[in-house]
């Protein structure tokens, strides 16, 4: 971006009543274009949002990160340049580069390193911490050529390699990668001396776009894709499988058919995060079956659910694949090697991410690993990633159960062994909690997502209760599938926040919720902060059990007509708590 | 009005956004309340990356009025 196209973006008016954002740029020096940059940054990624960005003092990031209170700001940008351990390390200081001054240079960086770190534990722990590692290249302080590294250039890349491993581990904090920064921003192209020298800025602008628009992704931090839907032949695999059978087709360097094996293996990766994997392919089924069998395979067959293998239309597979999943077809990426069956899915699924995979092209083909990573990438694999699938293979159980029998799902769920664990208590780290409820859509009371922030300051409000579900049955574990946040006030029960993973669906764990909070809180009445939203029918039709009709903003339900209507409920349940909640 | 009016006009709109379209050509450091020392090194750094120049710090001076920039860059640069 240049800076005349950041300007006139900011110059653009703010939608009324947008939120606002406030992020705290923290840096040692005069902020000035990159502040510019990241609040443009900001304004493409997020345009229904009143973007504010502060900054602290000038030559003092230590101090600014100290004085920084979280309630003060959604979001911290941290850029920290090399004379923030050490002015001697900058230009604008002349404190000497004498051979014997390296050694304090050395003990002054690992001291400040020390310092920050601290500060940032605890910002990350109620704010989201974005960190830009120093970026531009050392001066020519140390006594080697420049073409030789000095063990002190070492020790200080070791120091700061040292605080960046500490600050990593705090759930908040999120470093930008130097690899994505040198791809985009060439080290010798970085550096502005005259602007540093009159402006105390050291950054070229477009450097600092660069910056920006990193620390801009990171704050933003978009959720990731949720499912793959991949073709087979020449695809997942080279060659055509009812052409050249199951021992043909290849994904090996000895028959330079080594990249569909790099694809398999990065499918696989995703599999074991918790991605969906399914495929759809025109192909004769029991020949796909057979070739599943072979043992070299990386992307095994318990890695994918379901399989769309057929002659008819590659949208129909897609439409029943994404039925299974139940998810939107926004939240998934289909990747085919025909050019004609991608446009297909595309005319069929606007909104998802369609890929001609470019089996010739190396080029192409490692921009695509490194596309499809960046599309599905995620901070932390959760308990919950590692059994999605599973749990939905078993929520397909059940349709296929209530499809073919017909018989009644009071006898299923009696049967089912269901146990359900509520979780009573206020943990502003528990991740999970936060995922469920920026994510759902189908179950979800109002649609209403929360910032890592806002999040946190809610738990704070001593009348906030929080209350989990975790749910198994005889079928394997759902993991942590609901969240009710609420408050109480004179007695009276409001829920703010209620969602439901989908793959919860069909076992009653909603009707539970709604009990398990008449008796919890000995209330009479429950009132909704209900909002309609293009995708929460689901939650609609639930309510509509009591009200009769579709529910309206502010419904209420009363404790007598709950339990009049509600259905058998078998579940075990437990109950864990964990603090004083509420 | 040329296309390098067009240009530096885009270029004070954008470093002042509250300057009115007609006030552009008489802008100066004095009639523009934010023309502060920020609001310079900013048009200095948008007319380097619009027109590919380096601007010294003792040209930065001359830089007070939407027609001294404009005599500037045809005079330093020749811009025309």
């Amino acid at each position: 971006m240049k800076l005349i196209d950041a300007l006139e973006l900011l110059k653009k008016p703010v939608p009324e009543n947008a939120p606002p954002l406030r992020v705290c740029l923290a840096c040692g020096f005069t902020p000035l274009h990159l502040q510019t940059f990241l609040a443009a940054q900001l304004r493409a990624f997020l345009p229904q949002h009143r973007v504010e960005i502060k900054t602290g003092l000038f030559g003092d990031l230590a101090g600014n990160l100290e004085r920084l209170s979280s309630s003060d700001v959604d979001a911290v940008a941290v850029v920290m340049e090399w004379q923030d351990l050490d002015p001697r390390l900058g230009i604008r200081s002349l404190g000497g580069w004498r051979a014997a001054d390296l050694p304090d240079i050395m003990e002054s960086a690992h001291q400040r390193t020390a310092q920050i770190v601290e500060t940032l534990k605890r910002l990350s722990l109620s704010i989201p911490v974005s960190f830009c590692p120093p970026t531009l290249p050392l001066p020519p302080l140390f006594t080697t050529r420049s073409q030789q590294v000095s063990a002190y250039e070492l020790h200080l890349r070791e120091i700061v390699a040292s605080f960046l491993a500490l600050i990593s581990r705090a759930p908040g904090v999120r470093i930008v990668n130097a690899q994505c920064l040198d791809e985009l921003s060439p080290l010798g192209e970085r550096f502005d001396m005259k602007s540093e020298v009159m402006a105390g800025f050291p950054y070229a602008l477009a450097h600092a776009s660069v910056i920006a628009e990193i620390l801009a992704t990171l704050i933003q931090n978009p959720p990731p894709k949720k499912g793959l839907i991949t073709d087979l032949d020449d695809t997942l695999w080279a060659g055509i499988l009812g052409e050249v059978g199951v021992e043909a087709v290849s994904w090996h360097l000895d028959q330079h058919t080594h990249l569909h094996g790099l694809y398999q293996q990065l499918l696989a990766s995703f599999a074991s995060a918790g991605i969906l994997i399914g495929v759809a392919s025109k192909n004769d089924p029991a020949l796909v079956e057979k070739a599943f069998t072979r043992k070299d395979l990386i992307l095994t067959h318990e890695s994918i659910f379901p399989f769309e293998i057929h002659w008819g239309r590659k949208s129909e597979s897609v439409q029943r694949i994404l039925e299974a999943w139940n998810v939107g077809s926004d939240a998934v990426v289909f990747i085919d090697d025909s050019p004609m069956e991608v446009a297909e899915v595309h005319a069929a699924f606007p909104e998802m991410e369609c890929i001609v995979f470019p089996k010739s092209d190396y080029l192409a083909f490692w921009k695509l690993l490194r596309r499809l990573r960046d599309l599905f990438g995620k901070i932390v694999v959760t308990e919950e990633d590692a059994i999605r699938l599973q749990s939905i293979r078993n929520a397909n159980v059940l349709r296929e159960y209530s499809r073919t029998t017909h018989g009644s799902l009071d006898d299923f769920l009696q049967n089912a062994e269901a146990k359900i664990l509520f979780t009573f208590g206020k943990r502003a780290s528990d991740a999970r909690a936060l995922e469920l409820i920026n994510k759902t859509n189908q179950f979800n009371l109002n649609g209403r997502r929360f910032s890592e922030s806002a999040w946190s300051s809610r738990l704070k409000n001593p009348e906030t209760f929080l209350v989990t579900a975790t749910y198994e049955d005889k079928f394997g574990p759902l993991g942590k599938i609901a969240v009710l946040l609420g408050r109480v006030e004179s007695k009276t029960l409001f829920v703010d926040a209620w969602v439901m993973s989908c793959r919860a669906f069909s076992r009653r764990i909603e009707h539970q919720c709604l009990k398990y909070l008449f008796e919890k809180f000995k209330t009479d009445e429950i009132v909704f902060d209900f909002e309609a939203t293009p995708r929460n029918s689901p939650l609609q039709e639930f309510f509509k059990q009591w009200l009769g009709d579709l529910p309206a903003h502010g419904f209420s339900i009363s404790k007598a007509s709950f339990f009049e209507k509600v259905p058998s409920i078998s579940h075990h349940v437990e109950e864990e708590v964990i603090d004083g909640n509420g | 009005m040329t296309e390098t009016d067009d240009r530096l006009i885009r270029c004070f709109s954008a470093v002042f956004p509250a300057l009115a379209a007609d006030g552009i050509r008489s802008a100066s450091v004095e009639s523009v309340e934010d023309w502060d020392s920020l609001a310079a090194l900013r048009l200095a750094a948008v007319l380097e990356e619009e027109y590919g120049i380096q601007i010294d710090l003792p040209d930065l001076q001359e830089l007070s009025s939407f027609e001294a920039v404009r005599h500037y860059l045809r005079k330093r640069w020749g811009v025309s």
